[in-house]
């Protein structure tokens, strides 16, 4: 096994024993932050296997965040307390009430036209499940409609932008059903097999950084395969790999869907933590906001996009909670993220990557020349 | 005789008007090795833009073999058998050279076979000795991107010989190379001579002399003589249209 890959895997694991040792060093409250910070590493690594490792930069990635958590809300929704005391057998959303018509039944199958559609999520496994399938058949669909079509570079980001901002001016429309602008809030807690997830938790902390690290792991271990040297090879030339064989938008349309699967899970995860689910997630500067710690972190690293998702919002947080501050913090964000594109276009991740190459190099050259260190600088 | 390994039959692509390929018929038989000399818009690209399928044509047959691969799409006409090198050298930069190879290794082209890791002893093997072959062993962990223009396109030759089709199409593979690398492509096509079946296109004659058995030449886009190198030569039709009153020098 090479030096390289030695450290690799101990940068993972390093970062994995530091998310599971953090609730030793903070209160509840930090603790929900950081589940959140976790939940944007998430999308981190999302963004780093379609845009560093499949070559197509996402623009909408909050179309499947978006889903995925207004899946688990909805049924995270029904089992909060005040929808099961609206006066009805069985839960009513509050905000239906509010707007229903004067005579409404007070049910969930005809209280508004489109309150049907929330029937089978008094089920929270029927959320938990939709919430990853329903991100992951959308991206199925607009994949295979858009790498058939052999979309490539900028127009897919254009056409993920587009989709974003249209699905969520639908949701936004779609008031009776959705509660429009305001979203779902006043949410209950996801129970698996009787163990409630309060969002201010060691369980709930543990239960983010799980997937986290599973995430990291999983994807790692995907781009390790054959299919993920493959596709990289189409990023890089994806001519030559269809006149070797590959049928180019097959290997596409499998990561981008891998992709939304992480942003839908990631999104449920944020509901349980935030206890709200809004349109806000499918607004363009949301979407955009995870590319730019995908380049802070290096699109071209998972674990450097991962921790560049964290750290930004450690950063923005601290920043903007500082008093001397409150006026400047953008600005101060914006300027980090000018250096660092300007001076490091791959993102931490390639400069990590870049240090680690020249201590390489030195022991090689230290091995090769013991006695001439001052020779091995110079080479 | 030996069976037929690549058959044109009647090929032609109008570009709104303009016949690239006009009607073009050439068998080539198992193992030949046959160039395709033709001025500048001969049509010799665009024929095998026309036989690998990146190009559709509006008239006329394809066949590898007995499987009809007419205006397949590209990665059916690849897996049917026919290989392709660009006159640009085309290779995965962001990958080493020992992935480059790998990557053409991959004989099973969908994902889901692909999800596993690392490759059999043999898969290994084959890939060193086509390291061998091109000359390429001191550069296997080297980025593609940061080899020279002549080891670029030997690295691509390389995928070809690993992915091992039947039929291998060469585009100018000789193209911006000094003369010590032309001379080592041909080793490197020689060497491939018999196991497979190539069409060449190329413009060095010097290279020409040294790879052809058989030479058909295009001229706008039709087929205007075919034969040996010394029948190439003394024909008159072809002197005139494109090796002017010299003859090949």
């Amino acid at each position: 096994m090479s030096i390289e890959r030695k450290f690799q895997i101990a940068a993972y694991m390093l970062f994995i024993a530091v998310i599971f040792a953090a609730p030793v060093f903070g209160d509840e409250f930090w603790l929900n932050r950081i589940s959140k910070y976790l939940v944007y590493g998430m999308l981190g690594v999302a963004i780093a296997l379609t845009w560093g490792y499949a070559g197509i930069l996402n623009l909408g990635q909050g179309l499947f965040f978006g889903l995925g958590a207004y899946m688990l809300a909805m049924s995270l929704k029904l089992s909060s307390l005040t929808s099961l005391q609206q006066g009805s057998d069985r839960p009513v959303p509050d905000f239906m009430l509010w707007n229903a018509e004067p005579g409404a039944p007070t049910e969930l199958c005809c209280i508004n036209k489109g309150s049907f559609l929330w029937l089978p999520f008094q089920s929270q496994s029927v959320g938990l499940v939709l919430g990853i399938v329903l991100p992951v058949v959308i991206a199925g669909a607009l994949g295979m409609l858009v790498f058939r079509k052999r979309i490539s570079g900028v127009f897919v980001s254009i056409i993920t932008l587009a989709l974003v901002l249209l699905v969520r001016l639908v949701m936004v429309d779609a008031q009776p059903v959705t509660n429009g602008f305001n979203g779902l809030t006043d949410l209950g807690w996801l129970t698996i097999g009787g163990i409630e997830f309060d969002p201010y938790s060691r369980a709930t902390y543990y239960l983010c950084a799980a997937c986290l690290s599973l995430t990291l792991i999983g994807a790692r271990l995907i781009v390790e395969t054959r299919a993920g040297m493959i596709l990289q090879a189409i990023r890089d030339d994806h001519v030559r790999a269809r006149y070797l064989g590959f049928d180019v938008s097959l290997y596409q349309v499998f990561f981008f869907v891998i992709s939304a699967g992480i942003a839908g899970v990631a999104g449920m995860l944020y509901v349980v933590v935030a206890e709200f689910a809004s349109p806000t997630f499918m607004d363009l500067s949301f979407s955009v906001t995870m590319v730019v710690w995908a380049a802070v972190g290096g699109r071209s690293s998972l674990l450097g996009a991962c921790i560049g998702a964290i750290l930004i919002n450690m950063i923005e947080a601290e920043v903007s909670e500082t008093e001397a501050l409150v006026e400047a913090w953008k600005a101060i964000i914006g300027l980090i993220f000018v250096l660092v594109v300007l001076f490091m276009p791959r993102g931490l991740g390639g400069v990590a990557h870049d240090v680690l190459r020249w201590f390489v190099r030195r022991r090689k050259l230290g091995k090769a020349f013991p006695a001439l260190p001052q020779q091995s600088e110079a080479l | 005789m030996s069976a037929i390994a690549l058959t044109i039959d009647g090929l032609s692509v109008d570009f709104g008007g303009f016949r690239a390929v006009n009607n073009v018929s050439i068998t080539v038989f198992d193992g030949e090795l046959r160039v395709l000399l033709g001025a500048n818009g001969a049509g010799k690209t665009t024929l095998m833009d026309l036989v690998s399928g990146k190009t559709h044509s509006t008239q006329g047959k394809v066949f590898v073999y007995d499987t009809d691969i007419t205006n397949w799409p590209e990665h059916r006409i690849a897996r049917a058998g026919i290989g392709r090198k660009f006159q640009i050298p085309s290779v995965f930069r962001d990958l080493t050279v020992r992935q480059n190879l790998q990557v053409a290794n991959c004989r099973n082209p969908s994902v889901l076979a692909n999800l596993r890791f690392g490759f059999s002893r043999a898969e290994a093997s084959r890939v060193d000795d086509v390291l061998a072959l091109t000359g390429l062993e001191a550069e296997h962990g080297m980025m593609a991107a940061y080899l020279s223009h002549g080891q670029t396109q030997w690295l691509e030759l390389g995928m070809l010989i690993v992915q091992d089709p039947k039929v291998v199409l060469l585009d100018e593979p000789t193209a911006g190379m000094t003369q010590a690398e032309t001379r080592k492509t041909a080793q490197i096509i020689n060497n491939l001579k018999g196991r497979h079946t190539i069409l060449v296109v190329e413009h060095d004659m010097g290279f020409v002399r040294e790879i052809a058995e058989r030479i058909t030449v295009l001229h706008l886009g039709e087929v205007l003589a075919e034969g040996s190198v010394e029948d190439i030569e003394r024909n008159p039709k072809v002197r005139e249209a494109y090796l002017g009153s010299k003859g090949i020098s």
